[in-house]
């Protein structure tokens, strides 16, 4: 008994390791990515009114980052719980049919992280790859543009896998509460 | 249109949405659940994730992110304050002198910032400690926050207008939009100041004395920096010099300008959280939008618009009471919904049928903007109603009373921009949009 229960503190502890980690590189990453654009579109202004001499990629550069910004984005706010729901219903629930409708909620989004984001994303990747097709300002092959997508969607079922995990030992006090 | 896909759509999105899964999750899974039963798995797999990528690479969409972090820099950066004391010479001396100061403060920033829930934390955090003081009821204070903060979202510059222009299929400028927000906007502020004055001067709260003049120049000339930001904002965009998405990385620049140079109220270490807290609001509307893009298409191949349209004009022929019903769904969708998934799933659906009808896009994004700002005032789902009440200190069912005259305000305003078209076409037609 007693050495279960400290294998699976020390399950918990890494898993903790590992998402603190996690959070960490993202926020770092979102970031950056942020506030890149931000002073890309300022330079798009500059090189138009000041230079006038527009400059011809920031355009797509601004597309391409918010792209990333938004996926990536939306993983760290599945991290944090911050996604808009309805949760009249569950909230009037108690004990076991909460927890129960949390856990398939909890695995219905991992479900679509993991075939959409992940298994149809990577395949628009390889599709995009085999293609060999460019985007027509930078000449990145529009696959790695779409690489965000498994990225994010990997990330997804990791959040979500860390909150199953957490929701079904009992342990809540950190999902409550967060908006 | 196939009867058992939309079935499945519906069923399964309702399903889905009374299980707690988040909405942009659950508009996404409903969507992939439809196409699985008409194309082939791997296929669908790959549609969806494209339109999702797809869905989100537009230089338009780029506004958003960037208002909400000029909003994220102005929630931080005294403004709030000096918005609030600018109004106060306006209307400090009126009956119900500090309602009014409230409404017209949350109106102007959340006008600037773009932020219903940020307009409700910054003016309302200042103003209900004031008006308790002056012995103005806790309950009351907190609705007049609530109701007016949600104009803002009309008001131009506002992000949920330029959500209203993809889901639109971007038939509809942004820089028309913007400009067709105003007077809807103004007037639904003046409705809300007539009722809280009414209510003020029945429960007989104090004024303040006029403000003198050298008083008044310098609470003027103190907000002036932040008021021009719509200028440069608004301008810029009217004029066609640059894009929203432009102008709203001026904005941001000109917000960090103000709150970390001039007032110094943003430190430079601060700037990192500014900038994740935005990205990460910029992740639960994107992820929004690239899941609703799927569904958008969907519904568009299952022809829903169509038969929806089709259904309504069976049941009356009349204009009038189309919009009607169309307004009472959206304040019922408005109640269990949050404004930008609501914008989001049914402009495509509605915009169609009352386009047939010849009522301009334009003016109907106006309509179903404000609609559903009087449902983010009500329970359940009521972000602004929850903030608004945390920051005041009250609890829902005191500020339930007080509010019902002001929703009725809100209503009745909603009617006249629902049926004169005028109120939103104005402006956009003296500046050559439409």
């Amino acid at each position: 008994m007693i050495g279960n229960r400290t294998a699976a503190n020390n399950e918990h502890s890494f898993l903790a390791e590992a998402r603190r980690r996690i959070d960490r590189a993202l926020a770092f990453l979102l970031i950056v990515l942020m506030g890149a654009n931000v002073l890309n579109v300022l330079w798009q202004v500059f090189t138009r009114f000041v230079l006038k001499n527009p400059s011809s990629y920031t355009e797509e550069l601004a597309r391409f980052l918010l792209i990333w910004v938004a996926l990536l984005g939306a993983s760290y706010a599945m991290g944090r719980k911050l996604h808009l729901a309805i949760d009249i219903v569950v909230e009037r629930l108690k004990g076991k049919p909460r927890a129960l409708a949390e856990l398939a909620s909890l695995f219905l989004i991992f479900l679509f992280a993991c075939v959409v984001m992940v298994i149809g994303g990577a395949r628009l990747v390889f599709v995009t790859l085999t293609l060999d097709q460019t985007s027509a300002a930078l000449q990145i092959k529009l696959g790695y543009l779409y690489l965000v997508l498994p990225l994010s969607g990997l990330l997804i079922m990791f959040y979500t896998a860390a909150y199953f995990a957490e929701t079904l030992s009992g342990r809540r006090e950190a999902s409550d509460g967060t908006r | 249109m196939e009867l058992v896909d939309v079935l499945v759509l519906v069923l399964s999105f309702g399903f889905l949405i009374f299980l707690g899964v988040p909405i942009s999750f659950s508009i996404g899974i409903a969507t992939l659940a439809t196409m699985l039963i008409s194309i082939q798995t791997l296929p669908a797999l790959t549609t969806v994730a494209q339109r999702m990528a797809t869905g989100l690479d537009s230089f338009a969409l780029l506004a958003i992110p960037f208002f909400i972090l000029s909003g994220q820099l102005m929630n931080r950066g005294g403004i709030a304050r000096r918005l609030i004391d600018f109004a106060k010479v306006i209307f400090g001396m009126l009956p119900g002198g500090l309602a009014l100061v409230n409404i017209m403060a949350a109106m102007l920033f959340g006008a600037i910032s773009g932020s219903a829930v940020a307009a409700t934390a910054a003016i309302g955090g200042f103003m209900t400690p004031m008006m308790k003081k002056e012995g103005y009821d806790g309950g009351y204070s907190a609705a007049v926050n609530i109701t007016s903060s949600t104009m803002g979202l009309v008001i131009p510059p506002s992000n949920i207008l330029i959500v209203y222009s993809l889901a639109s299929g971007g038939t509809v400028s942004i820089a028309a939009l913007f400009l067709a927000g105003y007077l809807p906007g103004i007037i639904v502020g003046v409705a809300l100041m007539v009722v809280a004055a009414a209510v003020a001067l029945r429960n007989k709260y104090p004024t303040a004395p006029p403000p003198k003049l050298k008083e008044a120049v310098l609470r003027f000339l103190d907000a002036l920096p932040s008021l021009f930001l719509i200028v440069v904002v608004m301008g810029g965009i009217v004029a066609g010099t640059f894009t929203a998405t432009e102008a709203s990385a001026i904005a941001v620049l000109y917000t960090f300008i103000l709150s970390v140079i001039i007032y110094r109220e943003v430190k430079l270490r601060e700037l990192p959280g500014v900038l994740l807290d935005s990205a990460c609001t910029t992740g639960i509307v994107m992820l929004l939008i690239a899941t609703s893009m799927g569904m958008s298409w969907i519904m568009s191949y299952e022809q829903i618009p169509q038969n929806v349209s089709e259904a309504l004009v069976s049941l009356t022929e009349s204009k009038v009471m189309i919009l009607l019903i169309i307004n009472l769904v959206l304040l019922l969708v408005g109640i269990f919904m949050d404004i930008t998934p609501a914008v989001l799933i049914f402009t495509p659906i509605f915009l169609p049928v009352v386009m047939e009808l010849g009522i301009d896009p334009i003016h109907f994004g106006i309509v179903i903007v404000l609609n559903l700002c009087i449902g983010l005032c009500t329970p359940p789902v009521g972000t602004v109603l929850f903030v608004g009440c945390g920051v005041s200190e009250t609890s829902i069912t005191r500020v339930i009373r007080p509010l019902i005259p002001l929703f009725i305000a809100m209503i009745v305003a909603l009617l006249f921009v629902t049926f004169i078209p005028e109120i939103s076409l104005f402006l956009p037609r003296l500046f050559g949009y439409g």
